[in-house]
């Protein structure tokens, strides 16, 4: 064996073995993106449970040659692409998490005030806006709807959407809705305070009535009964969450309801964020369209925010008791996050008006607003 | 509206908004390819030709029946509707594509009726044209639209051997027609947005109203049962000693002071009709910390 020898098998073993030749530019700014996404998740604690598995996939699949994300020679899904396939085109992951979602929520505040659900209806007006937007600035219908559907600051509906009617945008939009969920403690304040004036800050609820555990338990099966009516395409969105509060309220399958709530969602979040995150190759990531998606995002939120308020100046024009516009911000679905924002201007404006049990009301009806949005999107395509 | 608040997201808004519209109109053809291309595939039925496609802005197929009343219809094939892009002319309005349908057996210079079949069609959907032989390449046809049994709807249009809608432009006994289904695009997307926006409306309204109507119907059905079941106060002989309470373990004075706090909270929102008004004197740190204590407890529960 000669030393040419030697030298042809080693550059051979760098070229078609390792990946550092086949490394590119873009590869390593994708790279960096994810880095900067955990940097976010763990440094300064934005939505870590999803940026962390988020910002992971972005970071492991952009390196070359990596089995990750496409098919094997015999067109087996390699490791990532496998969960992306049966977790995330099929369906699966998204409903599941509803179900978890559903077993963790609470629906006392909102049963006791039930015209908090207009609130969370009015706060699908930034979906709308933003689908017009984007129309305009050349998307197609489809990628109108699930770049608008990220206003509803509903991680599990905006992935569920865009897996159905524009799968090759998933990354983008599933990225922008969870970074600026992440970020509605900052976003929200300032258009809070432009559409309220200081008086209106002020004004104290009374008191949300005790809520009975029989209204609790029967309220999954009304509100699924209503709302699988009137919108079918929603049903496996619907179905799911109404099913994991059943499960919560009915008190005699705890083990059920715990596993949904903790071990669960635990596994499918991990599979779910790291499928998105692997969705984000330097190829298909890097072009205009997931920067406007950011910027648009942005619009979004901002807009369903005014327009949660102003749906409560519009129904206070007809109510004796006045609500505080303030927790017209919590119809976005961010929970528990957008209500928490709405209680810490309250306590700005009021050292002592606590806010934060009747903005769960519309954060809450949020949740169901952005997932009936959804489905009237699905039910559009269909 | 507070006017006097000085926002910084504001101007974040307008950048974008602003940096949108400049943005020109090229940048936003860059996309990459055209994702809702509709490709079709044909099925010939005696002389009827179907082609089965996703058109634009749908998840599920349809179909559109092709029939020529007066001559053959010799084959249908799509056309790619960059060959037939003019200004003023929408791709996006041809939500079905474009066909080239030849026609043969027809008595020159005659005219013949060609029809299109589907339940993708509306009662606005129009028949166009395309002669890239004349100056004006697109023409809307004389469209009759007829609802058929199913919800399809009928297109039926004339088109004359060697006129303008014929290709080859010569009464030979042959048509060669390039045609699509035409529906306003900006006309559904904004129409549809509009609905769905209010139907949003309508179903939150709906469960809000069932849910008014069963928290009436099961706080009635509680303040019955409630009635019922209370009795008079039993009364405690006068002999009888004293019932010594069994001694529990020591609770810390934190707890205390938020058991006492939401105590004193729950009766007093039980026994009034109006908003609790607690009054800057109430107000001490004793009672502030219960709140918080008892606030920070209950919303663990909505924590993700």
């Amino acid at each position: 064996m000669t030393w040419e020898h030697v030298l042809e098998l080693i550059k051979s073993i760098l070229t078609t073995q390792t990946g550092i030749p086949s490394l590119a530019v873009n590869q390593v700014l994708m790279m960096l993106i994810g880095l900067f996404f955990l940097y976010l998740a763990i440094a300064k604690e934005y939505e870590p449970l999803l940026l962390v598995p988020i910002g992971f996939g972005i970071f492991i699949v952009n390196f070359p040659l990596t089995p990750l994300m496409g098919f094997s020679e015999h067109g087996a899904p390699e490791l990532i692409r496998f969960f992306y396939k049966y977790g995330i085109e099929w369906e699966i992951i998204p409903c599941v998490i509803f179900l978890g979602l559903g077993a963790m929520t609470d629906f006392g505040p909102l049963i006791a005030n039930p015209k908090t659900l207009i609130i969370g209806a009015g706060a699908q007006l930034g979906v709308f806006i933003t689908y017009v937007g984007t129309l305009f600035a050349g998307f197609t219908l489809k990628e109108a709807a699930s770049v608008g559907i990220i206003g509803g600051a509903d991680g599990p509906t905006t992935i569920y959407l865009t897996a159905k009617i524009a799968p090759h945008l998933l990354g983008a939009n599933a990225l922008a809705a969870y970074s600026y969920m992440a970020m509605v403690p900052l976003i929200q304040p300032p258009i809070m305070r432009l559409f309220t004036t200081p008086e209106q800050r002020k004004i104290r609820m009374r008191q949300l009535r005790p809520v009975s555990q029989r209204e609790k338990l029967l309220f999954p099966l009304i509100g699924v009964t209503l709302i699988v009516l009137l919108i079918p395409a929603v049903a496996p969105l619907m179905g799911m969450f109404m099913f994991g509060n059943l499960m919560r309220e009915c008190g005699v399958v705890k083990r059920l309801s715990d596993t949904a709530q903790n071990a669960l969602m635990n596994i499918v979040t991990i599979f779910l964020g790291l499928s998105v995150g692997a969705t984000m190759q330097a190829d298909v990531f890097l072009s205009w369209k997931p920067l406007m998606i950011f910027c648009f995002g942005l619009v979004d939120f901002a807009v369903c925010t005014a327009g949660g308020i102003l749906t409560v100046h519009i129904m206070n024009m007809f109510l004796k008791e006045k609500m505080n516009p303030l927790i017209g911000s919590a119809g976005v679905s961010a929970v528990p996050m957008s209500a928490r924002v709405s209680h810490s201007e309250g306590l700005k404006a009021d050292p002592d008006n606590w806010l934060i049990m009747h903005a769960m009301g519309p954060n809450l009806a949020g949740v169901i607003g952005s997932a009936a949005a959804a489905g009237m999107f699905i039910a559009m395509f269909q | 509206m507070n006017a006097k608040c000085k926002v910084p997201m504001q101007s974040w808004i307008m950048a974008i908004f602003f940096a949108l519209v400049l943005l020109p109109q090229t940048l936003w053809a860059a996309f990459g390819e055209d994702l809702e291309k509709p490709k079709p595939e044909f099925t010939r039925e005696q002389d009827k030709i179907t082609a089965k496609f996703i058109p634009r802005a749908k998840s599920t197929s349809v179909t559109i029946a092709f029939e020529v009343l007066g001559g053959k219809l010799k084959d249908v094939t799509p056309v790619d509707f960059a060959t037939a892009n003019r200004p003023g002319i929408d791709s996006k309005d041809f939500r079905s594509e474009l066909y080239m349908l030849e026609i043969t057996d027809v008595k020159p210079g005659a005219e013949v009726s060609v029809s299109m079949s589907s339940s993708f069609f509306s009662s606005s959907t129009e028949i166009w044209g395309f002669n890239e032989k004349l100056k004006d390449s697109w023409m809307k046809g004389d469209t009759e639209n007829l609802p058929l049994a199913d919800r399809v709807r009928q297109l039926v249009f004339q088109v004359k051997d060697g006129g303008a809608f014929d290709g080859d432009g010569a009464a030979d006994g042959k048509i060669v027609l390039v045609c699509g289904p035409k529906d306003s695009f900006w006309g559904y997307a904004i129409g549809t947005l509009f609905i769905r926006f209010f139907g949003i409306f309508i179903v939150l309204g709906v469960l809000m109203a069932g849910m008014i109507f069963s928290g009436k119907f099961f706080q009635s059905l509680e303040a019955r049962q409630l009635k019922t079941v209370a009795k008079p106060e039993p009364v405690m002989p006068a002999a009888a000693k004293p019932v010594e309470p069994e001694k529990e373990d020591e609770i810390s004075p934190e707890i205390a002071a938020a058991i006492s706090a939401a105590l004193h909270a729950h009766f007093t929102a039980a026994q009034s009709s109006e908003p609790l008004d607690l009054s800057q004197s109430l107000l001490t740190g004793w009672t502030q910390h219960g709140r918080q204590q008892i606030m920070t407890d209950r919303f663990k529960t909505f924590n993700r």
